[in-house]
């Protein structure tokens, strides 16, 4: 790692033949320059050119993007989909919430049509999901939870306890030990600790 | 530049002041230094329109990269130095080099010293510029061009913003205690910094000038070498003439005048205002009477239309007020209302002592006439007083020590000032200049000081600058600062100048004007086309290339307004160099002009119009007598005569149309002199006589002139500067419909068509000159044209020119509104660019109002430029029989015009020794029966005329009746018998 | 009285500045804890306090998104006592409106906002004193409010005003200068691109000056304002 080094938005910092442009940063006429301000670090990650990009103290806003796992939280339910709220994008917080929806047939990857979205989520869920699209003009960020690791890792059961995964549709009250359906998540292990 | 922001930076909840130091790039060209600068910031209170208080904070700058001006000091990173090393004068009260400091009252008080060449190496304190500038816009202008002159080595030091000299206001200081005290600080600043071993090698010390009493005291305190300015004056035994330039302070007014208190007081400003404001006082200027010098009246502009003029009478009531001042007044109950009188006052020449002047004017009735009684009020104190300096001639006082004398102006509205000096016995005999300084309560006559003297009176030299003062044509060379804005020597026109022009260089263009005519402003061509119609074009100098908008330059040709022809003399409206070169359309050189050009048919019909700015080469500058030689002459056929020969035609088809319209042809005569060459003593006089090609030149001027105000009216509706010529009021037209009745003639006066045509056919058999004669009455009835902004007014007729609409093109060198107009009009086609003033019709119709005023004031130079030649003419010549024509009829005298000279005179029936002569005048005919005998208008007469000259100041033409004879008035022919001049009293 | 006197002989200005000489700037980022981002700038007299929210979700209608890019919303507003004279400013009139909209157009050129899809930043300034050049110093101030919130921009912008008084580019014009006549220009600039962000006179100058008040004293200064701003 070089020393630190501070610039300001618009600074010319390398040319791309020096470096692979990394967060921070964006690309004109060859060369890179600086759209933060912060420090500069060039990592060197193997390659045989260096990622060149600038840092901040505090995180950069993020946005949900296509792809990006997210975590959020089921605001409301109904027959045809589920509204969320997004929490984290990753493992960054998002200082603003964004609203999400989570349609019946982006809940699981089978038997679509058999979906009942009061089976999978109820509200005050959190839950894992994956942006599919930025959404159109009547709808926000459409999510899906169709994947072995999407899907509901935290709930509440009626009784207030939170309830224990026991199987991937179906997670248990450990006060009363009353059963009530979910898509639940296979949580990966990194996501544990947190 | 570094970061100092530390990487363990906390969350930024916290403040994070950035402290910049600010830098100011002190030469931004080749080296870069940079000087730290303080802030202060400036808190005061101003009111607003709405009467409200508002509080004002500006931000004011304390700067280290202020240097001293001063030739000694290397401690200062001057470029250029103003002050000199050896400033030397010879003073006993100084006998080193110093530089003065003048305070802000002796800056203004005694501007007339300081604009002495003596003095030189003068520091003059911002806080002293600022203070002048709010207080007296003239001597602003006059000290601006004093710093401007590299001669002087004024140096204007810029305190206010030097870290070391800025002071603030103290609680409990009045604003002028600061700035006397600011000046102390700045001045004791200088001292201490000239103390480097250079300066003191030198002796070289800095004297502050100041004429305030407690100023003085607190300077000598702080160690400041102080002086007033008559102590320091008077120390310059070198030049003892300085003395006289002193404007009386105010402790000297009272040791001059006895202690008898002459006028009431003049109430305070606040008392006005609040007087003002309750209705009890009036505002007005005050216009003193010409005829009678205890007579003034106030005109007071009210609302709209709705203004009165209040009289006043007797020195108590005019109460020291001089003629031009705003002053205030207070009606006086009815019953002391007055009308005005007929009586001719005048202040006798002859100096006298106070006391019997004041008797006089007590035993002095004044005979009222119930019925045309009018307001009556007193001045109860001046509001702004309008004094300029006067010309005039001293009286010297009869005792022969003494060194106060009487100044009698030349203008007879002004009162005699007194003043002191020791030259009287040099001045007496020239016409000088004198400057009123106050008029305090227990003189009788303003004071005053002497500013400078002219030369000797009766001198050719002498009297067209008294001319030129006493009509307020600014006439004084050009400053440097104008000058600067002058193209620099030699000049081409530039490529990137053809870019923008149409190259016109190969037209046969021509210019035609009155012999030794230097200033070109217009030159012509025209060319058949191709389909048979004409070319015309009317290529005007282009002189707002040159002047652009705001610019010194620019500033003063808009003051001077216009050029203005004096016999012998012209004064310049732009310096010469343009006037007489690069803006002159001379013969065979580039010229930079503004075209208008027409297509038009063989009936003289425009059938296209298009205005450009453009390139000329002029082929010819003919005189009008050439050019009519050319066309005349029949052998001749080159393409200038061609040219011409077309112009001519259809000039002629122009000025019939024109004609047919009902435009007026009015006469006036006008006279030329010929000078002699060596002495220019006019040697013969005769009336200007006009040709064929004078009306050319003419009908295109004014067929440019209107295309131009139609295309600039359509471009801007609100803010084009035209030139209307209203119709006179019926009544105007009197005394021409009676002239005319008493020959049998009917003149109708309807519209300027039937007027037209009713002079056209008004001749009587026999009596040619009766016509010319008609026509000069008819002008006499005319009203001023006058420029205006089109936004300002609804009117825009040309009586005169019977044109609907009209405005001044194509003169721009000798006429301000041309220039403006082609600026309106360089925008109108996007050949030059606008600026704010162009399009603020508020600003344009001030400018017109300057204009008109020039114009009118340029007249009245111009006739009496003429009036004094003619004097001249007539010095040498003693008596002379004439014969004329009454032109019109007086209560007492007739006025004869003299067709040989163009000269018109007055024959008195009555005055000092024809006592008891019969006179009967009859309004209606108008007649006036003299005995036996009856003159009515155009009678021809014979009479004597010879120069008066007892009073040298007035000096005129006089008259005296020769044929028919009556006896007792008429006087007897010279040849007979050689008449001495009688000596007769002026009026 | 005759009116002001813009520029001496000698060279100074009415606060005793010369021709190319900015006024004292002052600035601070990060003042205000509760936003994303915020600073507060002193040019002269002129305050001037900006904040910065955002990215986030639209508010309002849905249907100002925009599919690739995020939308700037700006709002300029006046406090009721930045001017000697009390007045109370309502919220959006004319001259506010046009301000927030000149604000909009030029930050719109320098975030970059293909960033953040179907998202708003919102940019708020407040003028809290007025002494001439309220919109370059809103610029600056929002330039170094958005610097804080960590909004990519290609460049920063930054802005001030040039006048026109008797052949002389003024830099930096106070309130009284701005009053005194003459013309008055506004530019916004991203400095390091030379791009011009946004560019406005006002007045009925002779347009023939611009260009030489463009370079004499606009780019060189802005360049002064962009090294001090950065420090």
């Amino acid at each position: 790692m070089s020393p630190m080094k501070l610039c300001v938005p618009g600074d010319k910092l390398c040319s791309t033949e020096d470096c692979i442009p990394g967060t921070g940063v964006y690309l004109r006429h060859g060369y890179i320059y600086s759209s933060l301000a912060g420090y500069v670090l060039r990592k060197n990650e193997g390659e045989e050119l260096p990622v060149i990009s600038v840092v901040r103290e505090t995180e950069t806003q993020l946005l949900p993007d296509v792809g990006a796992i997210v975590t959020c939280k089921v605001t409301s339910i109904n027959p045809r989909f589920a509204k969320v709220h997004i929490l984290y994008v990753g493992s960054t917080p998002l200082k603003d919430r964004f609203r999400g929806t989570i349609r019946k047939e982006d809940v699981r990857a089978t038997e679509k049509d058999k979906v009942e979205t009061y089976k999978s989520f109820r509200p005050g869920d959190i839950v894992l999901a994956k942006v599919i699209s930025l959404g159109d003009v009547q709808s926000n960020y459409l999510l899906t939870t169709a994947e072995n690791e999407l899907g509901v890792v935290v709930a509440h059961s009626e009784a207030g306890a939170q309830m224990v995964p026991i199987s991937w549709c179906e997670m248990q009250c450990p006060r009363t030990h009353a059963k009530e359906f979910r898509k639940v998540a296979r949580v990966q292990p990194e996501y544990l600790q947190a | 530049m570094s970061f100092n922001v530390s990487a363990k930076q906390k969350r930024k909840t916290k403040f994070k002041p950035v402290y910049t130091t600010h830098y100011s790039r002190v030469n931004p060209h080749n080296k870069t230094v940079f000087a730290a600068v303080m802030l202060k910031s400036k808190t005061f209170v101003k009111k607003t329109r709405s009467g409200g208080v508002m509080k004002i904070v500006r931000e004011h700058y304390l700067r280290d990269d202020i240097w001293c001006g001063s030739e000694v000091c290397s401690e200062c990173k001057q470029e250029s130095t103003v002050l000199q090393r050896d400033a030397c004068i010879e003073s006993n009260l100084c006998p080193f080099p110093h530089y003065l400091v003048p305070d802000t009252n002796v800056v203004l008080h005694q501007i007339d010293v300081l604009e002495d060449p003596v003095i030189r190496n003068v520091i003059i304190l911002q806080t002293v510029m600022q203070e002048v500038r709010h207080r007296s816009a003239p001597v602003y202008k006059r000290l601006k061009d004093l710093i401007h002159d590299k001669e002087k080595h004024f140096y204007t030091f810029t305190n206010e913003h030097h870290r070391e000299t800025f002071i603030e206001r103290e609680p409990g200081e009045s604003a002028n205690d600061r700035n006397d005290r600011a000046i102390r600080v700045a001045a004791k600043w200088y001292s201490q910094h000239l103390k480097t071993p250079e300066a003191e090698a030198e002796g070289l010390r800095v004297v502050l000038i100041t004429n305030d009493q407690g100023n003085k005291a607190k300077a000598e305190e702080s160690g400041l070498l102080v002086y007033r300015c008559e102590e320091y004056i008077k120390s310059l035994i070198a030049n003892p003439e300085l003395v006289d330039r002193l404007a009386l302070s105010n402790n000297e007014q009272n040791e001059i005048s006895s202690s008898k208190v002459l006028f009431p007081e003049h109430l305070p400003l606040s008392r006005i205002q609040a007087g003002i404001k309750s209705g009890t006082f009036l505002q007005g200027t005050f216009r003193a009477s010409r005829d009678n010098y205890l007579e003034a009246t106030v005109f007071v502009q009210g609302e709209g239309e709705d203004s009165t003029e209040i009289i006043l009478q007797g020195l108590q009531n005019l109460n020291r007020a001089v003629h031009q001042d705003v002053v205030a007044v207070q009606l006086l109950p009815r019953d002391q209302w007055v009308a005005p009188s007929s009586v001719v006052l005048q202040d006798d020449g002859v100096p006298k002592d106070d006391e019997t002047n004041e008797e006089e004017d007590g035993r002095r009735k004044r005979i009222c006439v119930e019925e045309h009684m009018k307001p009556t009020g007193k001045v109860v104190g001046i509001i702004k007083r309008n004094w300029r300096p006067f010309c005039g001639m001293l009286n010297v006082s009869q005792i022969k020590e003494s060194t106060r004398h009487l100044f009698t102006p030349a203008d007879r509205r002004i009162p005699r000032i007194r003043i002191e000096t020791r030259q009287a016995s040099t001045l007496a005999g020239q016409r000088i200049m004198v400057a009123i300084d106050g008029w305090p309560k227990h003189s009788r006559y303003p004071n005053g000081h002497f500013v400078r003297s002219l030369g000797s009176a009766g001198d050719k030299e002498t009297e067209t600058e008294v001319l030129l003062l006493e009509h307020d044509v600014p006439h004084q060379a050009f400053s440097q600062a104008v000058l600067s804005f002058l193209p620099k020597m030699p000049w081409t026109i530039t490529p990137e100048d053809m870019v923008k022009r149409e190259d016109l260089r190969q037209l046969t263009v021509c210019s035609v004007d009155p012999p030794g005519c230097t200033d070109i402003d217009d030159a012509l061509h025209c060319r058949e086309l191709d389909n048979g119609n004409f070319e015309v074009g009317v290529h005007i100098a282009d002189v707002s290339h040159f002047i652009r908008p705001g610019n010194a330059l620019d500033k003063e040709a808009a003051n001077r307004g216009t050029t203005v022809y004096l016999c012998g003399r012209r004064i310049d409206m732009v310096p010469e160099l343009l006037s007489s070169n690069l803006c002159s359309l001379r013969s065979n050189v580039e010229r930079m002009a503004f075209s208008c050009i027409w297509e038009m048919n063989h009936n003289a019909e425009i059938l296209k119009t298009r205005f450009t700015k453009s390139v000329i080469n002029s082929k010819a500058s003919l005189t009008y007598a050439e050019a009519q030689m050319r066309i005349d002459d029949t052998s001749m056929n080159d393409d200038i005569t061609k040219s011409l020969r077309g112009l001519n035609k259809l000039a002629k088809i122009l000025k019939r149309r024109r004609i047919e319209n009902g435009a007026l042809t009015l006469s006036s005569l006008e006279v030329r002199f010929h000078i002699d060459s060596e002495t220019h003593d006019p040697i013969d006089l005769q009336t200007k006589e006009l040709m064929e090609t004078n009306s050319m030149v003419e009908e295109f001027m004014l067929l440019a002139n209107i295309s131009v105000a139609q295309k600039i009216y359509d471009e801007f509706s609100e803010c084009a500067l035209l030139r209307k010529h209203p119709a006179p009021p019926p009544s105007n037209y009197d005394i021409l419909i009676k002239a005319a009745k008493s020959k049998g003639l009917e003149i109708h006066t309807d519209s300027a068509k039937a007027l037209a045509d009713s002079l056209d056919v008004a001749k009587v058999d026999g009596f040619s000159y009766f016509n010319t004669l008609l026509r000069i009455l008819a002008t006499r009835c005319m009203m001023q044209a006058v420029y205006f902004c089109s936004g300002m007014d609804s009117d825009f007729h040309h009586y005169g020119l019977a044109s609907s609409i009209y405005t001044h093109f194509t003169s721009p060198i000798r006429r301000y509104s041309d220039i403006i107009v082609h600026r309106l009009l360089a925008v109108a086609i996007g050949a030059d660019s606008t600026y704010p003033d162009l399009m603020d019709k508020h600003k344009q119709s001030a400018l017109c109002n300057n204009l008109n005023y020039r114009h009118k004031m340029a007249q009245y130079a111009q006739r009496a430029s003429v009036a004094f030649h003619t004097q001249l003419f007539f010095k040498n010549r003693g008596i002379l029989n004439e014969e004329g024509f009454i032109l019109f009829v007086r209560k007492n005298a007739i006025i004869v015009l003299i067709p040989k000279f163009g000269l018109e005179g007055t024959v008195f029936f009555d005055g000092k020794g024809k006592t008891g002569v019969n006179l009967r005048f009859d309004e209606e005919v108008p007649s006036l029966t003299v005995e036996q005998h009856t003159f009515h208008m155009f009678d021809k007469v014979n009479v004597t005329i010879s120069l008066d000259d007892s009073n040298i100041q007035h000096q005129k033409i006089r008259m005296a009746l020769l044929e028919p004879v009556i006896p007792g008035v008429s006087v007897p022919a010279p040849e007979v018998e050689p008449q001495p001049k009688k000596p007769k009293l002026d009026r | 009285m005759a009116g002001l006197e813009l520029l001496s002989d000698q060279g100074y200005r009415l606060d005793g500045r010369k021709a190319t000489e900015l006024r004292k700037v002052q600035a601070r980022m990060g003042v205000f804890s509760q936003a994303d981002g915020s600073a507060y700038i002193e040019q002269g007299n002129t305050k001037a306090l900006a904040v910065v929210y955002g990215p986030h979700e639209v508010r309002g209608s849905r249907s100002r998104t925009l599919h690739d890019r995020a939308v700037i919303n700006c709002q300029y507003s006046m406090a009721t006592f930045s001017t000697a004279e009390r007045k109370r400013r309502p919220h959006g009139d004319r001259k506010s409106a046009e301000m927030s909209l000149h604000l909009k157009q030029t930050f719109e050129a320098a975030v970059m906002t293909q960033l953040y899809p179907r998202s708003q930043i919102d940019i708020y300034v407040k003028i809290l004193q007025s002494d001439g050049g309220n919109y370059s110093v809103c610029v600056n101030a929002a330039t170094l409010a958005v610097i804080d919130a960590g909004i990519p921009m290609r460049d920063y912008v930054c802005a001030c005003t040039v006048g026109f008084v008797d052949e002389t580019p003024l830099a930096d014009l106070c309130y009284a200068e701005e009053g005194g006549g003459g013309s008055s220009l506004a530019l916004a600039l991203l400095p390091r691109g030379g791009q011009i962000a946004l560019l406005q006179m006002d007045a009925m100058t002779a347009c023939k000056g611009v260009s030489k008040v463009l370079d004499e004293v606009v780019r060189q200064h802005l360049q002064d304002v962009s090294v001090l701003t950065r420090e």
